[in-house]
C-alpha cells in the first residue's frame, strides 16, 4: 500500500525532531570513546581508533565517579520511595474525599510546583546550614522532596480520578473497606500511573543538579556534580566528561527501556477512552 | 430464610447544598418483595437506592433493615449486594475473581469460594467464561458477572440500579423474564430501580412511583395502573401513557370540547377536573367527541392514532390494523368505568 502523504510528513517531522534529540547523546557516545587528542581535532574526525581508556578512568582512576554513583543512587532511590510513599495516599485523598480547603490544598501543591527553584535554593542553605544539615543524605532527600512530592501528587490524581468510583462503590459493597477497596481494586488499576510516575520521580532527582551543587559537599556529591572530577581551571577532559556522562545515563535508560510500555500507556490515559466518571 | 430483608424508609431527607433531591420518603418494603422504585430521571429513586446501600448519607430520618437502625451503618456493615447500571466489575480480574471478590474480602476458605462461585456463575449461565475478564466479555455476559457477584454471598437485600439500560431491546426482554424467575427461586428482597414503566409493570410486586423527589403512589402494579393517586402518575405509566385533558364534571357527565359523556361518579356542584383516559379505552364511534386524525402508526396488532379535539392532542388505541387514515375526522366515545378525573389544581384523584 502506498503510504498516505499525511503519514509521509508525520515521519519526516518525527526523523527531524529525534535527530536533533539525539545529536548531542551520539555526540557524546562517539567523544567518550575518542582520545583527548581525537576530541580537540578540527575539523572533527569521524574515523578514529576507539578507546576504552575513557572508561577505565572514569570508573576507576583516581577521580573515579563510582562514589557519585552511589551517593546519587542513595538521594534519588531514597527520595523516590518517600515520594511514592506519601504521594499515592495523598493524591486518592485529592482525587476522592470530600474535606474542606480540598480545592485550596490541591492549588496549594500546584503553586509549589511554580516556584522557580533558583528561587529557594538561597534559603534552602540558610534553612539546612542552621539545621546542621548541609551535605547530608537526611537534608538532600528532605530537599529532593519539596520538588518530587507535589510534582508526583499532581500526575497521580488524574490516574486515581480516571478510576470509576461505582467501582469502589462496589468494593464497599463487597465487604472489602476503605483499605480494602484501595488496596484490591482501585491501586490495580493505577499500576501503570505508579510506574510512570515513579521514572519520572526517579528521574527528575537523578538529574538534579543546582541543589546538589549547592546543598551537598563531600558527602553528599551526585553523579551531575561528580562531572567536576574532570573539570578543572586549567583544562576540561571532554572524553572523560562524555564518558562520565553516558555511565550516569545508564540506569536512567534502563530504567526507560523498561518501563517503557507503562508509559507509553500512561502517557494517553483519558485519551481513548470515554470519561470513566458520571 | 424469607423473613430476612425488610427495609423501612422513615421520613428520609437528601439535600445537595441548596437543592433537595429528597422530601422526606417514607416507604415498607417486606421481606422476599420485588420492590420496583419507578420515576423519571433526576427523581430521587437512584438517591433513595444508594441510601439504602449506605453509599449516601441522608440528611434527615432513618433507615431500617430488618427492625435495627443502620442510617449510620457503613455499606459492608449492611447485608446487601448492588447492581450498578455500569456493572462496576474489577476489570484486572477474571470473571471467577470478580465473583468470588466479596467471599475473599469476608475471609472464606478458599475451597468454599471456588464452590460457591461457581454454583452462583451456574445459576446466571455463565460458568464456561470463569477465566475470562470483563473487558473480553458482551454486555449482556458482564450484566450476568455482576448479578453472580450479586448473589454470590446470598445477602438478604439486592439493590439493582436499571440493571437492563445498557442492554439491547431484544436481550432486556429476555433477561427481565429470567430476572424475575431468579428473584423468585431465590426468595431474596430485591428493590430495582427503573425509569421504563414496562419493566416495573412486568416485574414488580409493588412498585413506588417518584416524582420530583417525593413517592406519589405506593402500590401493585394494577393498583398504580388502574388507580394512579395523581395525574401525574397517570401521564407516566402505560404505553402509550393516559390521556389527559380539561373538562367540565357535573352530576354524573363530564364535558369535553361541548360534547357530553357519561361517568361513573357524581359530583353535586358543576367544577373543572382534569379527565383521564387511557388509547385503549378510547373507542371510535358514529357520534361523540370529534377529533382529527393527524398521523397513524401502524403496529400491526394494534394501531396507534394521534388525534387533535380542540387545543388537546390525544392518542388512542385501536386493535387490528386502523380503521382510520390521516386527515379523517372520527368521534371519540368511552366507558363511564374506564374514565379517571384529577383535580387540575393539584393532580389529586378525585374518581
Amino acid at each position: 500500500m502506498k503510504p498516505m502523504p499525511r503519514q509521509v510528513i508525520l515521519g519526516v517531522v518525527a526523523g527531524l525532531i529525534v535527530s536533533v534529540w539525539a545529536f548531542p547523546v551520539l555526540w557524546a557516545l562517539l567523544t567518550s570513546f575518542k582520545t583527548e587528542r581525537d576530541v580537540l581535532a578540527y575539523p572533527p574526525v569521524f574515523v578514529f581508533t576507539p578507546t576504552l581508556a575513557n572508561y577505565r578512568e572514569v570508573l576507576f582512576g583516581p577521580a573515579s565517579i563510582l562514589p557519585n554513583l552511589r551517593s546519587s543512587l542513595v538521594v534519588t532511590c531514597s527520595a523516590t520511595a518517600l515520594t511514592m510513599a506519601f504521594a499515592i495516599p495523598a493524591a486518592y485523598a485529592l482525587a476522592r474525599l470530600r474535606y474542606p480547603f480540598k480545592r485550596f490544598s490541591g492549588f496549594y501543591v500546584l503553586v509549589t510546583q511554580m516556584l522557580p527553584p533558583v528561587g529557594l535554593v538561597i534559603p534552602y542553605y540558610l534553612a539546612l546550614q542552621r539545621l546542621g544539615a548541609l551535605d547530608t543524605y537526611s537534608g538532600m532527600i528532605t530537599i529532593y522532596l519539596t520538588f518530587s512530592l507535589p510534582f508526583a501528587i499532581w500526575l497521580m490524581v488524574s490516574y486515581f480520578e480516571d478510576v470509576p468510583y461505582e467501582m469502589e462503590e462496589a468494593a464497599l459493597l463487597d465487604h472489602a473497606g476503605r483499605w480494602g477497596a484501595l488496596w484490591h481494586v482501585v491501586l490495580p488499576q493505577v499500576r501503570g500511573g505508579i510506574a510512570v510516575t515513579t521514572v519520572f520521580v526517579f528521574l527528575n532527582a537523578w538529574n538534579e543538579f543546582m541543589f546538589a551543587v549547592v546543598l551537598g559537599g563531600n558527602t553528599v556529591r551526585p553523579v551531575t556534580v561528580g562531572m567536576f572530577n574532570f573539570i578543572s581551571v586549567e583544562q576540561t577532559q571532554w572524553a572523560k566528561v562524555a564518558a562520565g556522562a553516558m555511565v550516569a545515563m545508564a540506569p536512567v535508560i534502563l530504567l526507560g527501556l523498561l518501563a517503557q510500555k507503562h508509559i507509553v500507556k500512561g502517557l494517553t490515559v483519558g485519551a481513548v477512552k470515554g470519561g470513566g466518571r458520571r | 430464610m424469607n423473613a430476612r430483608g425488610s427495609v423501612r424508609l422513615e421520613g428520609v431527607v437528601k439535600r445537595h447544598g441548596e437543592t433537595t433531591v429528597l422530601h422526606g420518603v417514607d416507604l415498607e418494603i417486606h421481606a422476599g418483595e420485588f420492590f420496583v422504585l419507578l420515576g423519571p430521571s433526576g427523581s430521587g429513586k437512584t438517591t433513595t437506592l444508594r441510601i439504602l446501600a449506605g453509599l449516601e448519607p441522608v440528611s434527615a430520618g432513618s433507615v431500617w433493615l430488618d427492625g435495627e437502625d443502620v442510617t449510620q451503618a457503613e455499606p459492608g456493615a449492611r447485608d446487601v449486594a448492588m447492581v450498578f447500571q455500569s456493572y462496576a466489575l474489577y476489570p484486572h480480574m477474571t470473571v471467577a475473581e470478580n465473583i468470588g471478590f466479596p467471599l475473599k474480602m469476608m475471609k472464606r476458605p478458599a475451597a468454599e469460594i471456588a464452590q460457591a462461585v461457581r454454583a452462583a456463575a451456574a445459576r446466571v449461565s455463565i460458568d464456561h467464561l470463569l477465566a475470562r475478564r470483563p473487558g473480553q466479555l458482551s454486555g449482556g455476559q458482564q450484566q450476568r458477572v455482576a448479578l453472580a457477584r450479586a448473589i454470590v454471598r446470598q445477602p438478604c437485600i439486592f439493590l439493582l440500579d436499571e440493571p437492563l439500560s445498557n442492554l439491547d431491546a431484544k436481550l432486556r426482554l429476555e433477561t427481565r423474564l429470567e430476572l424475575r424467575e431468579l428473584q423468585r427461586d431465590l426468595g431474596v428482597t430485591t428493590v430495582y430501580v427503573t425509569h421504563d414503566q414496562e419493566e416495573a409493570m412486568t416485574l414488580a410486586d409493588r412498585i413506588a412511583v417518584f416524582i420530583e423527589g417525593r413517592i406519589v403512589q405506593v402500590g401493585t402494579p394494577r393498583e398504580v395502573f388502574g388507580r394512579p393517586a395523581q395525574a401525574s402518575v397517570a401521564g407516566f405509566i402505560g404505553t402509550p401513557p393516559m390521556n389527559l385533558l380539561p373538562a367540565t364534571w357535573h352530576h354524573d357527565a363530564v364535558t369535553v370540547e361541548g360534547s357530553r359523556h357519561p361517568v361513573a361518579a357524581s359530583s353535586p356542584a358543576s367544577r373543572a377536573v382534569t379527565l383521564g383516559i387511557r388509547p385503549g379505552d378510547l373507542r371510535l364511534q358514529a357520534q361523540g367527541l370529534p377529533a382529527k386524525v393527524l398521523y397513524v402508526e401502524e403496529l400491526g396488532d394494534h394501531a396507534i392514532l394521534n388525534v387533535q379535539t380542540g387545543p388537546t392532542r390525544l392518542k388512542v388505541k385501536a386493535a387490528g390494523l386502523s380503521p382510520a387514515k390521516e386527515g379523517d375526522t372520527v368521534h371519540l366515545g368511552f366507558a363511564p368505568e374506564a374514565v379517571h378525573l384529577f383535580d387540575p389544581a393539584g393532580g389529586l384523584r378525585l374518581a
